[in-house]
């Protein structure tokens, strides 16, 4: 997804000019004070097992944006691993009543597995290809559950999956302090992804996106760095699904459904790709507006997330979050350049 | 971020809102009358179901107006001595979506305040529900839902099951062995739903003597059902069974009617729904045998109470609909029993009670909470003798409460 | 149809046999839908370089089209083989100008995600305005019943939609390649940048190719109307069983298109008849072993595959 939207980071002038340097720096820190507050201010704004399905939601857009905005793949079968690492986890947790981050970190151990086989035939097609092979993918995974019933309960899906968490029962049992354990997982997760960017391993995935051709000439294995991004995105993906089905104290087949895939996608387009910022946005605006929409007897909401999706597409390639940071910088250059005369 | 901030807020402003309204009531003296025995000072009944996918017609909003027309009903016979003094419905939309009726169910106990539940179709939505019922400690009376599990292993003192279930939907199959349809072909959808059926199926069509072929297992959503038409037809049975739902119901029944089976083989739908039939037209149906929890033309107080649904809603009540009201209208009366809206004070008036309305007749809530109840084999009519719009069922027995159930289910301890 | 044609003396060979005739023919009509809404599809991408999400949405517009058209204005199946995708055509061309054509010049990926939201306005406004519970529709007049051939009975309709949908193909193959318009098609097809280049304007044909796509996906929709339930979310699954399709065959390829379209339904119908655990497996299954031994898939060229 190269052209018009996206750009590598001017790393050049950072390197040259200290004050640039330091401004970023400012920047990101406040940025990262302002996510941090609202994310612990949510559960007191809203009704915390929403909050919680933003968090989950959130991190599982971060996971298909670093694919997306920052390696140039669309995956539209990234519910394969968070669904798979949803039952996985939920079974764990059934089975063996570990506490519940050790379950989580099983259920993305799982994902991450499965996206080998998944990611090393996927990355060998690009672009659109890529897109259509994830998806398909992604629906052999959803038939394989749905089969397997003895594992996965077919449609009924795994029911009354614990919340164990050293038997501190108010974390267990209500959902508002449950938030604060869970989300530090999904912290933690968006902290390895934004990792992931800015390492050097980062900097190639950018570098494979905007030109394939020079990168490979260059002396990268492409399809190796490729396949590693798709591994390392679907452990995200996975660590979401795992948060989501402990807090939802079940798994359904849902979570392997495509739609759950195209739904992540919407997220992150929205929200505004490349950014890592933008799928947080994103999730919280769909969520939002879903649990509106569920109580107010209006019964389309494709309507109007697909209205919404298409004008983003058409008008606002950038996202939500790419359009305003744009906006923002523009009216802080205006300023500067009006003050400079 | 603009847009996310904004509506936080507005939910902070809201939730904010609440809160204060719910002190000033709290803090506004002792209230007159009954109301002091209600928890937040009113009942509140929510609905849950799918007001946007597949189930919408079947149950849906209708089922919303059902509840009310039980509310007006309790109002209207109580007057000022209505315990339940003050009454609010609020709805949610599950989507069919197990992770969404989660999320609701939730929502309507902990934010709406939600004393009760109703409804809730789709097996996996439903038992979703019943956890969070049983972890809130809050009633749950399943209507749209079909599987045992809710009143068998994952059985719970706040859970109900008030319509039908998927062995009373095989009941009905003992009457067409008994009138002679005694080899079977059961093509089933092979998830949790279909797998019930054809357990239940086999057992009833053999404990009447009868023999099932073949059974055959399809995936489950799918559209093209002629392989399995041929195969069901392989070893020329009496009957074909198709334990399909929804809208995959339709896909079959149109590639039944097309394969030229009709003629010679009986079909019979393992769960079928007035609104299936409306929709598809009664002519693809003609002759198909089913069991119907309820009929809205049956007799004349089911009619009349269609006639007020009609009313409100302009169409004819399909089972759910009138077991809505049943339940919401039961609730309503365990409350004015119990003199509170305690959850467990109404369990205690519900358990065992016998019921008899205008959905349930011989009505009986059982030890593992599911409500037996008579129910009907139903034949759809041929076009010609169709008398008016949904006029569409001609009942062919009665099958009482007794022989209706199968005896209540051991693994469900409460 | 079995239980019609067996005589008492038939051997259980002879039924294996003739069952295995009549999974042919069923794979073969269904074949049918997926080739003509393939082809549709292909075309699309050849041309414009889009993939078309919204493609299923617009199969199930045909189907839901046809039975509007018959339940409210009362015009038969006949008349809606041609009235639907000429509609259809208009509407292509519409959602081309409103929409596609502007992010033509883009990654290919935006138009995919475009008509993406556009499946997802499509469904929900269609659930809105007719319902969730299916539209009624019946088989026309003529085609209902069956047809022996040998001891074997098939329906009729199946053979119908069967030699519908091939002589649909084949009349798009001659379309293609006997006429002046049809072969700057499918030069702009299958070899855009050549035909660019020997400075044919392929711009101008965009927009009908794209509304002939649609068109397809509508005839599909109109051929299904009489078999298959007609609900706005029949198309959702069907797309991502085309997506399988066009990569078998291989993107660009308008032959690919149509030979997977056709094996897709016999693998389908096969896997159903004898395999039926995996039946929703085997297209997909299928579809991995093809990217790993031919990634352009059966008929694509090379180039199209990174």
């Amino acid at each position: 997804m190269s052209e018009t939207v996206l750009e590598s980071p001017k790393e050049t002038r950072y390197l040259l000019d200290p004050a640039a340097r330091r401004s970023r720096m400012i920047r990101r820190t406040v940025l990262l004070a302002v996510g941090l507050i609202a994310t612990f201010l949510l559960p007191w704004m809203i009704y915390p097992p929403v909050a919680m399905d933003i968090a989950a939601w959130a991190l599982f857009a971060i996971s298909v944006d670093l694919l997306l905005g920052y390696t140039g793949l669309l995956s539209f079968g990234h519910a394969a691993f968070w669904g798979s690492s949803a039952y996985v986890t939920g079974l764990i947790a059934i089975k063996s009543g570990l506490p519940f981050p050790v379950a989580i970190l099983g259920g993305m151990l799982a994902a991450m597995i499965i996206a080998v086989p998944i990611g090393w035939l996927s990355v060998r097609r690009a672009g659109i290809y890529f897109a259509m092979v994830t998806l398909a993918f992604a629906q052999m995974i959803y038939f394989v559950a749905n089969q397997w019933k003895d594992v996965t309960g077919g449609e009924n899906g795994l029911q009354g999956v614990p919340s164990n968490f050293f038997g501190i029962k108010l974390v267990e049992s209500d959902s508002f302090y449950f938030y604060y354990v869970a989300v530090l997982l999904i912290i933690l997760g968006a902290w390895a992804a934004w990792r992931i960017v800015h390492s050097p391993f980062g900097r190639v995935l950018q570098s494979i996106r905007d030109n394939p051709a020079r990168a490979r000439a260059l002396g990268y294995d492409v399809e190796k760095y490729k396949l590693a991004a798709f591994v390392l995105s679907a452990g995200l993906a996975g660590l979401a699904g795992g948060v989501f089905a402990i807090s939802h104290g079940f798994v359904s087949l849902q979570e392997l459904d495509w739609t759950t895939s195209g739904k992540v996608v919407l997220m992150t387009v929205i929200g505004g790709m490349g950014t890592l910022w933008g799928g947080p946005v994103g999730a919280a605006l769909i969520v939002l507006l879903e649990d509106a929409l569920a109580t107010s007897g209006f019964d389309g909401i494709g309507i109007i997330t697909g209205s919404i999706f298409i004008v983003v597409v058409l008008l606002f390639r950038r996202g939500i979050w790419g359009t305003a940071t744009l906006l923002i910088e523009k009216a802080r250059k205006a300023i500067v350049s009006r003050k400079r005369s | 971020m603009g847009i996310t901030k904004r509506t936080g807020t507005a939910f902070a402003t809201l939730v904010a809102g609440g809160v204060l309204l719910a002190g000033c009531a709290g803090g506004g003296g002792p209230s007159t009358g009954a109301t002091s025995e209600l928890t937040n000072d009113k009942v509140v009944i929510g609905v849950l179901n799918d007001q946007s996918g597949v189930y919408k017609d079947l149950s849906g909003p209708n089922s919303v107006e059902a509840v009310r027309m039980a509310i007006a009903d309790y109002q209207e016979k109580y007057g000022d001595d209505a315990v339940a003094s003050e009454i609010e419905v609020v709805t949610a939309d599950h989507q069919n979506k197990p992770d969404v009726a989660n999320t609701q169910a939730q929502a309507m106990y902990d934010r709406q305040n939600a004393d009760i539940i109703l409804d809730v179709p789709a097996s996996s939505a439903a038992l979703a529900v019943s956890t969070v019922a049983a972890e809130k400690q809050k009633l749950y009376i399943n209507i749209g839902a079909a599987t045992m599990e809710l009143t068998g292993a994952s059985c719970n003192k706040y859970t109900f099951h008030w319509a039908y279930n998927t062995q009373m939907l095989a009941k009905g199959a003992t009457g067409l062995v008994e009138d002679g349809g005694e080899t079977w072909s059961i093509v089933y959808p092979d998830y949790a739903f279909g797998q019930d059926m054809l357990k239940s199926f086999s057992e009833a069509v053999e404990g009447a003597g009868g023999t099932v072929n073949e059974s055959i297992a399809t995936p489950f959503p799918n559209d093209n059902f002629a392989t399995f038409i041929t195969k069901a037809q392989s070893t020329n049975p009496d009957v074909i069974g198709t334990m399909q739902a929804g809208g995959d119901l339709i896909n079959f029944v149109k590639q039944f009617n097309q394969s030229g089976a009709r003629d010679t083989t009986t079909l019979a739908v393992g769960l079928m729904f007035i609104t299936d039939i409306h929709s598809l037209g009664v002519e693809e149906f003609a002759g198909t045998t089913f069991t119907d929890a309820w009929y809205w033309n049956y007799d004349d107080q089911n009619r009349e109470w269609a006639d007020r649904f009609m009313e409100i809603t302009d169409t004819r009540p399909s089972f759910a609909h009138a077991a809505n009201y049943s339940a919401a209208f039961q609730y309503l009366e365990a409350i004015q029993r119990a003199g509170t809206d305690d959850a467990d004070a109404v369990v205690a008036e519900l358990e065992g009670q016998k019921i008899d309305d205008v959905f349930l007749r011989n009505g009986e809530i059982r030890a593992d909470h599911s409500v037996a109840h008579d129910t009907y084999l139903a034949k759809v009519k041929s076009p010609g003798d169709v008398k008016e719009e949904w006029d569409y069922e001609e009942i062919i027995t009665t099958l009482p409460a007794a022989q209706a159930y199968a005896p209540v289910q051991e693994s469900c301890s409460l | 149809m079995g239980g019609i044609s067996v005589h008492p003396l038939e051997t259980q060979e002879n039924r294996d046999m003739e069952d295995f005739i009549q999974y042919t023919v069923q794979g073969l009509s269904a074949g049918g839908f997926y080739a003509l809404a393939a082809l549709g599809l292909a075309v699309i991408f050849g041309a414009l370089g889009v993939v078309n999400f919204a493609h299923g949405a617009c199969y199930m517009l045909g189907a839901v089209g046809a039975a509007v058209l018959l339940g409210t204005f009362n015009i038969n199946f006949w008349a809606a083989l041609v009235i639907i995708p000429l509609l259809m055509f208009g509407f292509g061309v519409l959602i081309e100008r409103l929409l596609i054509q502007w992010l033509l010049r883009l990654d290919i990926l935006y138009n995919f995600l475009l008509t993406f939201g556009l499946a997802l306005l499509l469904v929900d406004l269609v659930k809105r305005e007719y319902g969730v519970s299916g539209l009624p529709y019946e088989v026309p007049p003529g085609l209902e019943g069956l047809v022996t051939i040998g001891s074997v009975s098939i329906q009729k309709y199946q053979l119908f939609v069967f030699a519908f949908s091939v002589v649909i193909c084949l009349a798009v193959w001659l379309l293609l390649t006997r006429t002046r318009v049809g072969m700057i098609v499918r030069a702009a097809t299958e070899e855009p940048e050549r035909t660019r280049a020997l400075g044919i304007n392929v711009g101008r044909w965009v927009t009908p190719i794209f509304g002939f796509g649609i068109a397809l996906a509508g005839l599909a929709g109109v051929l299904a109307a009489p078999f298959r339930a007609i609900t706005a979310s029949m198309g959702s699954n069907f797309i991502i069983v085309l997506f399988a399709i066009v990569v078998i065959g291989g993107l660009g390829s308008i032959l690919g298109a149509v030979v997977a379209g056709f094996l897709v339904g016999l693998v389908e119908a096969y896997g159903q008849a004898y395999a039926p655990s995996f039946s929703q497996l085997v297209i997909f299954i299928l579809m991995a072993i093809v990217i790993l031994v031919r990634p352009a898939g059966l008929f694509g060229r090379r180039q199209e595959a990174v």
